[in-house]
């Protein structure tokens, strides 16, 4: 079983280089899976893939800045194309705990398979907590992916996630750009992939700053309600993904 | 004021097309613009050029379509082009924006993969 964690990365110098260690520190037995590891640097201006390499870490180097949703899909296809069992998404900021791994991992291999697996930080009351704007603006989005596309998910903006074989493929040809998180789940619903939630603790950003802040969340809230009605009827056109890999691999 | 009268009037609209046409044409000369991108733009100035030219014709279509004064149909008809060249310049962006964040990926990914063959072959 052969696991590949795809960390999005845009000036996350000062975080990474402890994220990393934390990843090393893992042995298989305890992930329960083989684990490699892929910073994918966004066109970061500060020394992140040079951190990303001392850590002992493959690193993609985007030319220039493509957002967290062209990052994640640098990283995904580069699972899909070396034929990864899984990938699981992780931030570079340091909010995901690696020791969660395992759980992600575990949710993956339980019967039936899901297709993607969310790591949710909502379920347990006394995990760490977002703001309350961030709390609203994930309720919002909560409500709005159940009237459209009746999935009921408790933590939509998750970027804590484990990709499956058919999620890999659906998203090496598919994947929303800005502010993706949202997006993804209305294109997996649509293509019929099977999406699963698991309960995991996060921890506030080891450094850097957070993209989403004051009007832009508004945008973002705006932007993504218009997006996933979009999505969800353009993936229901393309119709369900098939388990069939086109690659081969 | 009668039709022919009026319609002498908007050789001015001709002058701001040709005008306008020249500055399309020296940026093609410069290879600034490409002339694939720039023939809808050609087309719409030569149409609002004709429309000025032969603006008796202009006229009678103007007052066939409702319009009770001429400059309001050149300018609906400027209008109107200009949202359909807008549109046209967004689809062909948008595919260039997509196209750019592929070929970024596929440029990350190869890249990788030569580090990775020149590390081993080390």
């Amino acid at each position: 079983m052969r696991v590949l964690i795809v960390i999005p990365a845009f000036n996350e110098e000062q975080a990474l280089s402890g994220l990393l260690a934390e990843i090393r520190a893992l042995t298989p037995a305890e992930v329960g899976a083989e684990i490699d590891t892929v910073v994918v640097d966004d066109g970061s201006a500060d020394r992140t893939a040079d951190v990303a390499r001392a850590g002992g870490a493959r690193v993609l180097r985007l030319c220039r800045n493509l957002g967290i949703g062209g990052a994640v899909q640098s990283g995904l296809r580069l699972a899909h194309r070396e034929g990864y069992d899984f990938a699981i998404q992780c931030d570079g900021d340091g909010q995901h705990p690696p020791s969660e791994l395992k759980a992600l991992v575990a949710s993956g291999l339980a019967e039936p398979a899901p297709d993607l697996v969310i790591g949710t930080r909502y379920v347990d009351k006394h995990n760490f907590r977002s703001t309350l704007l961030r709390r609203l603006g994930s309720w919002w989005l909560r409500t709005i992916l159940r009237i459209v596309t009746r999935l009921k998910l408790s933590d939509p903006t998750s970027g804590f996630r484990l990709y499956g074989r058919r999620a890999l493929q659906l998203f090496d040809s598919v994947y929303p750009y800005d502010f993706p998180e949202p997006e993804a789940l209305a294109i997996a619903k649509a293509s019929g992939l099977s999406i699963k939630e698991v309960r995991v603790t996060m921890r506030p950003r080891q450094g850097g700053t957070s993209s989403i802040a004051g009007f832009s969340t508004i945008y973002y809230m705006l932007k993504v309600t218009i997006a996933v009605v979009l999505t969800y009827v353009r993936a229901l056109g393309r119709g369900p993904t098939s388990g069939e890999d086109e690659n081969g691999s | 004021m009668g039709a022919e009268q009026l319609a002498e009037n908007y050789w001015m609209f001709g002058v701001a097309a040709l005008v306008i046409a020249l500055v399309l044409l020296r940026l093609l000369f410069r290879e600034r613009i490409t002339l694939q991108g720039s023939m809808s733009f050609l087309a719409f100035l030569t149409l609002l050029g004709l429309m000025a030219i032969f603006s008796g014709v202009t006229q009678r279509i103007a007052v066939a379509l409702g319009f009770t004064l001429m400059s309001n149909f050149f300018f609906s008809t400027a209008i109107a082009a200009l949202a359909i060249l807008h549109l046209r310049a967004l689809v062909t962006l948008s595919k260039v924006h997509l196209r750019s964040i592929a070929l970024t990926q596929e440029l990350a990914l190869l890249q990788e993969k030569l580090d990775r063959l020149s590390a081993e072959k080390r």
